[in-house]
């Protein structure tokens, strides 16, 4: 190392001031002037982590908010060399340190994941999958959109602004994320365990239409009546609309 | 060639309505790498289009910590990929104590700063395969210096043997805020070092302060600042618009672009001498 140590910690003490707003004595810094280093570093991690999580800062106030990201800034080390990134370090932070917020708001942890999910789903890399537009064979097999994720939720923070979510409305919830192909934006579909369980074994490998719905069916232990057939058809045909289903391969 | 900085506040009507003309356009890697989606296509729309240059924000060469490999890694291929003409970074640090800041702090003015940062580019020079353009940062205050900032930044490009990003408006920032005179500032670099030009606007924050936000246009004495760079250079660098903040009509900055490009042309004509 080529550095000295009296470099080093100087660089170090702006550095933790930065981060946690303390200044220690730093050689030749102007005291007038170094506080707007931990104005401009502070912004920006504020103004990240606001981007990123609209519904959990409106959650929660101001006072808990800023302690939070105050609190999150000065003790994790920002891992992430991509600022747009970074907001995922937030939520695994919380997790990490079982944060008393996420007690005080036991749906948190979850509404945290979602937002985070939907920047995650809207920036991820071009998945490429190859697909028909239409069945002309008329026994093509569906091809899932690999744009998703597919959530199990105890909270229903895709459903309800997060203020009005109770203790009472505890269950489970079904939540599929999908990244629109043309237009980049991301959907969100609550789904029943039904085409919950349709939509896993999508994930697992290509079905006929057909085949898919008597397979789910036969999970549940359901004879493929009329009703079953028809709201199983509609749902497909809106994901295709939706492009969470793609299209047919052969 | 004039440049402009890509952001996506502006990419849409920047892409589809022609109002702005740049010759190139410059991005930071860290915002690019690893995505698809919308931004991929509105991003290689652009790419179609226009030459371009890289300014990275996080390789952090002046910190004390480690080199990341795997970030260099990652940069390499973006910049093979994407077929950018320049690699530029910074002269800060923005990592330490294994902690991004994501921004760009001062490094000590010392020099066994020099004698690290340059082993560090020319490190970096080696595993990117090509020349890293670094550029002087304006600065708020000095921390722990021992030496002048030019003596700093001319040891560097002499040890590391790199090439110089001039911003001339980050020169003008410094010498307001540290008090010295910004053209001798730029008559001791040497000029045949620079290889890319930075224009912007900076905030005046108080009496004795400016701030280079990059939120405003740029004001005359930084285009007078240019013109007296431009005719020390007498040759022809590639110069960019970097605009981050208050983005305003894509006209307005057009006209911002126009003016580089005048006096850029202007001080570039030889001044005939006429014989009797
Ligand atoms: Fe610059």
């Amino acid at each position: 190392m080529l550095l000295k140590q009296d470099t080093k910690t100087a660089q170090s003490a702006l550095a933790n001031y930065c981060r946690t707003g303390i200044l220690n004595d730093i050689p030749g810094v102007e005291d007038h002037r170094v506080h707007h280093y931990r104005r401009l570093v502070f912004n920006i991690i504020d103004d990240s982590l606001a981007s990123a999580y609209p519904l959990t800062r409106n959650l929660l106030s101001v006072a808990e908010w800023d302690e939070l990201v105050n609190e999150f800034f000065s003790s994790h080390p920002c891992q992430s060399p991509q600022v747009w990134t970074m907001p995922k370090e937030f939520y695994e932070y919380l997790i990490e340190v079982n944060h008393p917020l996420l007690t005080k708001y036991p749906f948190l942890q979850e509404l945290l994941w979602m937002e985070w999910l939907e920047i995650e789903i809207y920036m991820m890399e071009d998945q490429k999958v190859n697909y028909q537009g239409s069945d002309i064979s008329g026994i093509g097999k569906l091809v899932i959109n690999p744009e998703h994720r597919l959530i199990t939720l105890n909270y229903p923070v895709h459903l309800k602004q997060a203020s009005q979510i109770l203790p009472d409305d505890r269950g489970n919830y079904y939540l599929i994320m999908h990244r629109e192909p043309v237009s980049g934006k991301v959907h969100f579909t609550d789904l029943s365990p039904f085409f919950t369980r349709m939509i896993e074994h999508l994930n697992s490998q290509t079905y006929r239409v057909d085949e898919l719905i008597e397979m789910t069916a036969r999970d549940f232990g359901m004879n493929v009546e009329k009703m079953v057939y028809e709201n199983s058809l509609r749902f497909i045909e809106n994901a295709l609309n939706s492009k969470l289903i793609l299209g047919f391969t052969n | 060639m004039v440049g402009i900085g890509f952001r996506r506040d502006f990419a849409g009507e920047f892409l589809e309505s022609g109002k702005l003309t740049p010759d190139f356009i410059e991005v930071a890697p860290e915002n690019w790498i690893g995505i698809g989606g919308y931004w991929m296509k509105e991003f290689r729309k652009a790419l179609e289009k226009y030459p371009l240059f890289t300014h990275g924000l996080s390789l952090s060469i002046g910190s004390p910590d480690e080199l990341d490999f795997g970030f260099l890694g990652k940069i390499k291929s973006f910049l093979d990929e994407t077929g950018a003409q320049i690699y530029s970074e910074h002269l800060s640090f923005a990592k330490c104590d294994n902690a991004h800041l994501y921004d760009l702090l001062p490094i000590p003015f010392t020099e066994d700063a020099v004698r690290h940062v340059s082993q560090r580019i020319k490190t970096v020079q080696e595993f990117l395969e090509r020349r890293l353009t670094i550029e002087i940062v304006s600065y708020y205050t000095p921390v722990a210096a021992e030496m002048k900032e030019i003596d700093f930044v001319n040891a560097i490009l002499e040890e590391a043997d790199c090439d110089l990003l001039l911003d001339v408006n980050n020169v003008y920032v410094n010498s307001f805020n540290h008090h010295y005179d910004a053209r001798k500032f730029i008559s001791q670099l040497p000029m045949n070092r620079v290889k890319y030009i930075h224009m912007a606007g900076h905030q005046q924050v108080s009496e004795d302060l400016i701030i280079d936000t990059h939120g405003q246009p740029i004001i005359d004495p930084v285009y007078e600042l240019f013109e007296f760079t431009m005719k020390r250079l007498g040759r022809d660098v590639p110069v960019l618009l970097e605009r981050d903040f208050n983005i305003p009509e894509l006209e307005e900055l057009q006209q911002e672009i126009n003016m580089l490009r005048e006096i850029k042309t202007r001080s570039l004509v030889k001044e005939h001498a006429y014989v009797a």
